[in-house]
């Protein structure tokens, strides 16, 4: 499938790893692939929402969910990550975003897997996934933005 | 919080905010680990103390962290 990935949707991908790995993560989960779309002018303009907007949402939902269980995480402030170590894997919630992405690009008869089909699988993420999360938490409305992204 | 506190409240969580801080405090772990290890070798530690005070391997620590 990736050989179908137009240039910057594999571009994303490798933004989406490097979020990943910058967070600490074990795993590249939707969200990673959102903050990914984010280092694209496109996607981004498209959202509505800018990279830095979006880091800061994902280190707010963090340090709220730290406060609930009594651990006060104000003012730590992130170190480089190693970049060494093995790749993360995706987790099932992006396989199912590549599974849809690929599925937009067919229903369009398109030969590449383009940004818009990445953008309108990740705006299919259901309630509690982290992607979802993430848009609620920047107030993106996500019918105007699916709409935005056909029209495009 | 008393401890007490803390762990009535923990039962009582939402989900989707307990979950979210497990996450959370992975992430962070991590973070810290990365300083730490960091700070450690620049003292002077080995990789094998540093292993021994994470309680992994020296290889594992090493692989992960060498410049």
């Amino acid at each position: 499938m990736f050989e179908r990935f137009a240039d910057d949707t594999r571009k994303i991908v490798g933004f989406a790893m490097d979020e990943a790995r910058c967070s600490g993560d074990k795993r590249l989960g939707t969200d990673h692939l959102l903050l990914g779309a984010l280092h694209d002018p496109g996607p981004a303009g498209l959202l509505g929402v800018t990279l830095d907007q979006a880091r800061a949402a994902a280190a707010r939902l963090d340090r709220t969910a730290l406060a609930s269980i009594g651990i006060d995480a104000h003012g730590f402030e992130r170190v480089p990550m190693p970049s060494r170590g093995k790749k993360p894997p995706f987790s099932s919630g992006a396989r199912s975003v590549m599974e849809g992405m690929l599925r937009y690009a067919m229903d369009q008869k398109s030969r590449q897997i383009t940004t818009a089909n990445l953008l309108l699988s990740l705006l299919d993420c259901e309630e509690h996934d982290p992607a979802a999360v993430l848009l609620k938490e920047l107030g993106v409305d996500r019918a105007v933005v699916r709409r935005r992204v056909l029209s495009s | 919080m008393e401890t007490d506190d803390l762990s009535a409240h923990i039962h009582s969580l939402d989900p989707a905010v307990g979950l979210r801080a497990v996450g959370a405090l992975h992430r962070l772990a991590e973070q810290v680990e990365a300083a730490q290890v960091r700070a450690a070798r620049q003292q002077g530690w080995t990789w094998e103390q540093i292993g021994d005070a994470l309680g992994v391997s020296r290889q594992s620590v090493h692989a992960k962290y060498r410049e």
